[in-house]
């Protein structure tokens, strides 16, 4: 990762008061923690107030219409920073429920990553996001696989297929699922760290977008739809 | 509802047994003439078919009490069946028990919940009511001929009103529901018609006797004012049925929430509280506190998400356990991503023991995080174990270390898979691969270990020539 000149500006919304003081301690020093919230209605406002690089989301929150992370994202939907770039979000949850993560995916998020998640990897992940890259852990990658078919030999004929990824999708899918780090499957298919963000965030929009029948019903259980 | 006579099934065969009950008369199925009443009575009798067959036509002769006789027992007396009596045959002496209405005994038709069984009961029932309906029958007639005014025209009426309101509650009672609309298809219509002949009846009763000796108009004119005030006491307490039942609705609602709720508190107390406690008293060993909060994470996590897919005899929940198994015995965090799943067989074994085994090095020889990727699809299996130590080339190890050559690559070729152990930057990636499920394991290349620069896909074609 580049260097930064402006430590990015971080809202951290948890309803855990000890988890956020921990998370606080540990990337404080790293980010620009410029807010924190502790439900959906404070972390509207905060985020639309203090307008920060990216937000820190738990999945379950109270408050709002009863959809924890995934109301905070609808209400905040077209935020911009002051540089003109959007607000950008970063899951973060204990749930390994495949439809908490694919809500809030859906919903807006550009990442996902479990609280286990360590605090230089926390960092990255953050620095990441703020790029308007994706960040997926292994376990929302084994997600995808299994969502997408693509563990079941499914793949897309042409690269824009909302649904199905590429090979070359699911072998970066693959190797984050064996817990490689970016530039770690960059190494291992011989094409550069940028390259593996633009597979991610590729299929990141596919995660987005797609109508593909496992994610509609996920995500009709959740009424967003 | 709940008698302290109930007894079990088995209870109840035993209590039979040993009291002998005596015979029923049956009507057979073979060798009937109309509905089989004389043959059957002639049997439990024990005289001949063609005499009791004469007496009854002699009988129904003069004034007819031959052909209510018939009926009587023809409605009474249960078909025997598959032409065989139900009963034993045992040489009881017959006592002419004749069902003969208000002769048996009142507590047998209703009290014994137990002592009798369902077919017992209901036929004892009908006797019941029959019986008693053709005394009253008889007695009115009795009493007209010797001339008191027993004011029918009011009497029929009341008992119509009886009848219908007998029939209507009889659905009230539960256990009475079980007993006579006890069929297995379509107890519910039967019950819901029943309802409406029982209201029927009663409400034409009710009529007859509002109405006694008016003429056609007024009695049309009574049923218009009277529908009126029925609409109108409707229309003005339907708001409050509906609150009531909103009320109640939601009570019931509450209750269940209270009882989900005290479940869940059950669950925590048992668990997470017991872990909590333990923690503090263990305050002072990081590495305890740290795997009992793992296991109970774990055990929480699997209470909260367990889908209905949780069978054991699946290949993903035999990897999950083991690598459950190892972070509880080793306190190392490992991280499990499996997708697809397929039933265990012999060589889905064979690649659990060799996942076991390659996180068992992975937590002594490296370093955290460990990871599990599991890729079960048609083409195969593939499973991957890493870990960020600093990595060990097999060529390496000693001839007399087995672990590695033995329990991981031998393992997975002699089950016609495959094993390979890579070198990365940052620690080891053990790579385990099975054939698909259908074709024969044979297929697979076993022995071929992949060299170290063969990127991904041609891996994965590797495992599925």
């Amino acid at each position: 990762m580049q260097p930064r000149d402006p430590r990015v500006e971080v809202v951290l919304v948890d309803d855990h008061r000890m988890f956020r003081s921990g998370v606080r301690a540990e990337i404080g020093d790293l980010v620009d923690i410029v807010g924190e919230a502790p439900n959906v209605d404070a972390a509207i406002e905060v985020i639309t107030r203090t307008r920060p690089a990216v937000v820190l989301l738990d999945v379950h929150l109270p408050g709002g219409n009863g959809n924890g992370g995934v109301d905070v994202l609808y209400g905040c939907r077209g935020l911009e920073t002051a540089s003109g770039q959007p607000v950008r979000f970063l899951a973060l949850s204990v749930s390994d429920a495949a439809e908490d993560v694919i809500a809030v995916i859906r919903a807006g998020a550009r990442g996902y990553v479990t609280k286990t998640i360590s605090a230089n990897d926390l960092t990255s992940a953050i620095r990441r996001v703020a790029d308007g890259d994706a960040v997926f852990s292994p376990r929302l990658a084994g997600f995808v696989l299994d969502a997408f078919g693509a563990a079941a030999g499914e793949i897309a004929e042409v690269d824009e297929e909302l649904d199905r990824l590429s090979a070359r999708e699911r072998e970066v899918m693959r190797l984050i699922a064996r817990g490689y780090q970016y530039k770690e499957v960059a190494k291992e298919l011989f094409i550069s760290v940028k390259t593996v963000e633009t597979h991610v965030s590729s299929v990141l929009r596919k995660l987005q977008l797609s109508s593909r029948h496992e994610l509609t019903a996920w995500a009709m259980g959740r009424r967003l739809l | 509802m709940p008698t302290p006579y109930e007894r079990t099934p088995g209870a109840v065969e035993t209590g039979a047994a040993a009291r002998r009950p005596p015979r029923r008369m049956h009507r057979p199925v073979e060798g009937r003439i109309i509905a089989g009443v004389c043959a059957g009575l002639a049997e439990h009798l024990g005289w001949s078919a063609r005499m009791v067959r004469v007496g009854f036509v002699l009988l129904s002769l003069p004034g007819g009490a031959g052909l209510v006789a018939y009926l009587f027992l023809w409605a009474l007396t249960p078909q025997s069946v598959g032409g065989a009596v139900e009963r034993d045959d045992g040489r009881v002496p017959v006592d002419p028990a004749r069902p003969e209405g208000p002769a048996r005994p009142v507590d047998q038709a209703a009290a014994v919940v137990g002592g009798a069984s369902d077919e017992e009961q209901r036929t004892a029932a009908r006797t019941l009511l029959v019986g008693g309906g053709l005394l009253i029958v008889g007695l009115v007639v009795v009493a007209q001929n010797a001339g008191f005014n027993l004011r029918l025209g009011f009497l029929v009426p009341l008992l119509v009103i009886a009848v219908g309101a007998v029939i209507a509650w009889s659905q009230l009672d539960d256990a009475q529901r079980g007993r006579w609309l006890g069929t297995p298809d379509g107890p519910r219509r039967f019950s819901v018609a029943r309802l409406a002949f029982g209201g029927f009846l009663a409400l034409t009763g009710l009529v007859i006797v509002a109405t006694r000796g008016r003429s056609l108009t007024a009695v049309w004119d009574i049923g218009l004012a009277s529908l009126a005030v029925v609409a109108g006491i409707v229309l003005i307490a339907a708001p409050w049925g509906l609150r009531l039942w909103s009320d109640l609705r939601r009570e019931q609602a509450e209750r269940a929430r209270a009882t989900e709720r005290a479940d869940i508190a059950a669950h925590l107390h048992d668990s997470v509280l017991q872990t909590l406690a333990l923690i503090q008293r263990r305050a002072d060993d990081p590495a305890a506190v740290a795997q009992l909060a793992r296991a109970q994470e774990r055990e929480l996590r699997s209470w909260l998400y367990a889908g209905p897919s949780g069978s054991d005899a699946t290949l993903a929940s035999a990897v999950a356990e083991v690598a459950h198994e190892v972070e509880d015995v080793h306190g190392t965090p490992i991280e499990l991503v499996a997708t697809g799943d397929r039933p265990l067989d012999d060589g889905g074994t064979a690649l659990v023991r060799a996942v076991r085994e390659s996180l068992l090095n992975a937590v002594r020889h490296g370093r955290p995080p460990v990871s599990v990727y599991v890729e079960i699809g048609p083409s195969g299996v593939e499973a991957f174990v890493r870990d960020h130590g600093e990595g060990f080339e097999v060529d390496d190890i000693p001839e007399d270390r087995l672990g590695v050559r033995q329990s991981i690559l031998g393992r997975m070729e002699r089950h016609g898979g495959s094993a390979r152990v890579r070198r990365l930057e940052q620690g080891t990636e053990v790579s385990l691969a099975l054939p698909p499920l259908p074709t024969n394991g044979a297929a697979a290349p076993a022995g071929s270990v992949p060299t170290h620069d063969t990127t991904p896909p041609a891996e994965a074609s590797h495992a599925t020539p």
